[in-house]
C-alpha cells in the first residue's frame, strides 16, 4: 500500500515539473521576435485604420458642406449630374429597396478521399453571383460592408476573400445589392442559375428581399497613378 | 498481483501528463495572444492603408479648397462644383482616360477553330481576365470598347457576350490602364489564366503599351431605386 503512495506522489510531480515547463515554454513562444513583431505591426495597421476612418468621416462631411454650395441657375442640373456620377464612384452612402445574399461554405460532411476544395466558396463563386446581380439591374452593391466599385477585385486568401487592395472579409459573406427586389431575387434563384449550380456543392446560398438596404461608401483614397483623362 | 496495477497507473498518468501539455502547448499558440495574421500579409496591409491615408489628406486639402474657394463668389462657386464633378466622373469611368497599360486579344485559337462551341470564349473567363487585372491595380478596363464599370455585367448570349447591354463577338480585346509589367505578369504566372486560356484552346495575346485609351462609359444613366442617404 505505501508503495502505491509514493509512485502516484512520484506521477504528480513529473507531471507538475511537465506543466510547469509546458507553460513557461509557450509564455516565452510570445517573446520571440518573430511575434513581436508581428504584434507590433499588427498595432501599427490598428492604429493606421483608426486614422483612416476619421479621414474618411471628414471628407464625407467635407463633401456634404460642398453640396450646400449655390451657384445660380445651373445648380439643380450640376447637382444631379454630380449625385449620378457619386453613385457610380460609390463614394457616398446608398439606400434603397434590394437584396441580401448570403453565402456560406458547405455543409456537406465529406466523405474520406474526397476533395474538399470542391466545397467551399471560390473567389470565382463570388464574382459570379456579383456577375448574376449586376446582370440584374443592381444600382449599388457591397459585400460584407465593402463597396463594390468599377475597380474591385476579389481573391480568395487561404479560408477569407480580399477586395479592395486590403479588406479582408471572412465567411460568410453577405451580398447588399440595391435593385429591384424581385428581379435580384429571380436571377440569383432562376432554374440553372448560380443559387442551383453553388447548391449542388453543398455550398449555402440565400437570398433575402429587402424593402430598405444600406449600401456604404467605399472607405479608402480614390487615385490613379497611371491614367489620366484623354485630350 | 498489485504490482502491474501500479505499472499501469504509472503509464496511464504518464501519458494523461503528456497529453495535457500538448494540448496546452497547441491552445496557447492558437488563442488571441498570437496575431492570427501573419507579418508579411500585416506589412502589406499597412503600407496599402498609408496609401489610403495619402490619398485621403489629399482629398482632404482638394476639397477644403473647393469650399473655400466658392465662398468667394458665384462663378467661382460654379467652376468648384465642375471640378469636382469632373473629378467624380474620373472615377465612375464616365470620363475616357489614357495611360501606360496592357492589350490583351482572345481569340479562338487554329486548332480549336473547327471544334465545335465547346471552345468558345465564355463570359466566366472574361470576368476572371477582368479580376486578374484588377488585382494587379489596373486603374481602368474596357472590352472591346465597353468600358467596365460598377455595375457592368458580362454575360453569355449564345456566341455572343454582353457586357453593358451590348452584344459583343469575338474577339475580345481587353485594354487595362496600370503597371504594364505587373498587369502582364498577372495573367502570364504559371498556372495563371493565360496559361488555363491557352489549354481550353483560345489564343492569348499580351501587348504592353505606354498609350493605352479606355473609353468612357456611354450607356444610359439611371438610377430608380438607389438614393443618397
Amino acid at each position: 500500500m505505501k508503495g502505491l503512495h509514493w509512485t502516484i506522489a512520484i506521477v504528480g510531480l513529473a507531471l507538475g515539473v511537465l506543466l510547469a515547463m509546458q507553460f513557461k515554454l509557450t509564455t516565452e513562444i510570445n517573446k520571440t521576435e518573430p511575434v513581436q513583431r508581428t504584434q507590433l505591426v499588427a498595432n501599427q495597421v490598428n492604429g493606421l485604420k483608426n486614422d483612416r476612418e476619421l479621414l474618411q468621416g471628414e471628407v464625407n462631411s467635407l463633401r456634404s458642406s460642398l453640396d450646400e454650395i449655390s451657384a445660380g441657375p445651373d445648380d439643380a442640373e450640376l447637382k444631379e449630374q454630380l449625385d449620378r456620377a457619386r453613385i457610380l464612384a460609390g463614394v457616398t452612402e446608398l439606400r434603397g429597396p434590394g437584396v441580401e445574399v448570403t453565402l456560406n461554405d458547405s455543409n456537406i460532411a465529406l466523405k474520406p478521399g474526397e476533395n474538399p476544395n470542391l466545397y467551399v466558396l471560390h473567389d470565382e463563386d463570388v464574382l459570379r453571383v456579383l456577375n448574376e446581380i449586376r446582370a440584374a439591374g443592381a444600382e449599388a452593391i457591397s459585400l460584407n460592408g465593402e463597396r463594390i466599385l468599377a475597380s474591385t477585385e476579389v481573391r480568395c486568401i487561404g479560408p477569407t476573400i480580399v477586395l479592395n487592395k486590403d479588406k479582408r472579409l471572412a465567411p460568410p459573406f453577405v451580398i447588399t445589392a440595391i435593385g429591384d427586389p424581385n428581379t435580384l431575387e429571380s436571377s440569383i434563384k432562376m432554374k440553372g442559375g448560380v443559387a442551383e449550380i453553388l447548391q449542388f456543392w453543398g455550398i449555402q446560398v440565400g437570398v433575402k428581399k429587402m424593402n430598405q438596404v444600406t449600401v456604404p461608401a467605399y472607405s479608402g483614397g480614390l487615385k490613379f497613378d497611371y491614367a489620366k483623362a484623354a485630350g | 498481483m498489485n504490482r502491474p496495477v501500479y505499472i499501469s497507473v504509472i503509464i496511464v498518468t504518464f501519458l494523461l501528463g503528456l497529453m495535457i501539455t500538448f494540448q496546452f502547448r497547441t491552445n496557447s499558440n492558437t488563442t488571441g495572444i498570437v496575431p492570427t495574421e501573419r507579418y508579411q500579409a500585416l506589412t502589406i496591409e499597412k503600407k496599402n492603408v498609408e496609401t489610403d491615408i495619402a490619398d485621403l489628406e489629399e482629398e482632404v486639402a482638394d476639397l477644403t479648397a473647393k469650399i473655400d474657394e466658392s465662398r468667394k463668389g458665384r462663378t467661382e462657386a460654379a467652376v468648384v462644383l465642375e471640378g469636382e464633378l469632373d473629378k467624380i466622373m474620373l472615377y465612375a469611368g464616365l470620363t475616357p482616360l489614357v495611360g501606360p497599360g496592357v492589350e490583351v486579344l482572345l481569340e479562338k485559337s487554329s486548332e480549336s477553330l473547327g471544334s465545335a462551341g465547346f471552345y468558345n470564349i465564355r463570359d466566366e473567363d472574361l470576368l476572371k481576365v477582368i479580376n486578374d487585372l484588377l488585382g494587379a491595380g489596373a486603374e481602368a478596363v474596357s472590352i472591346n470598347d465597353q468600358r467596365i464599370i460598377t455595375t457592368s455585367e458580362v454575360r453569355q448570349a449564345g456566341n455572343h457576350i454582353n457586357i453593358n447591354l451590348t452584344k459583343l463577338s469575338p474577339p475580345y480585346l481587353i485594354k487595362a490602364i496600370g503597371n504594364p509589367d505587373t498587369l502582364k505578369s498577372s495573367l502570364e504566372i504559371k498556372g495563371g489564366l493565360a496559361e488555363y486560356l491557352a489549354a481550353s484552346g483560345t489564343a492569348v495575346n499580351i501587348r504592353q503599351s505606354g498609350n493605352i485609351q479606355v473609353p468612357a462609359y456611354s450607356g444610359p444613366l439611371r438610377f430608380d431605386y438607389a438614393k443618397h442617404v
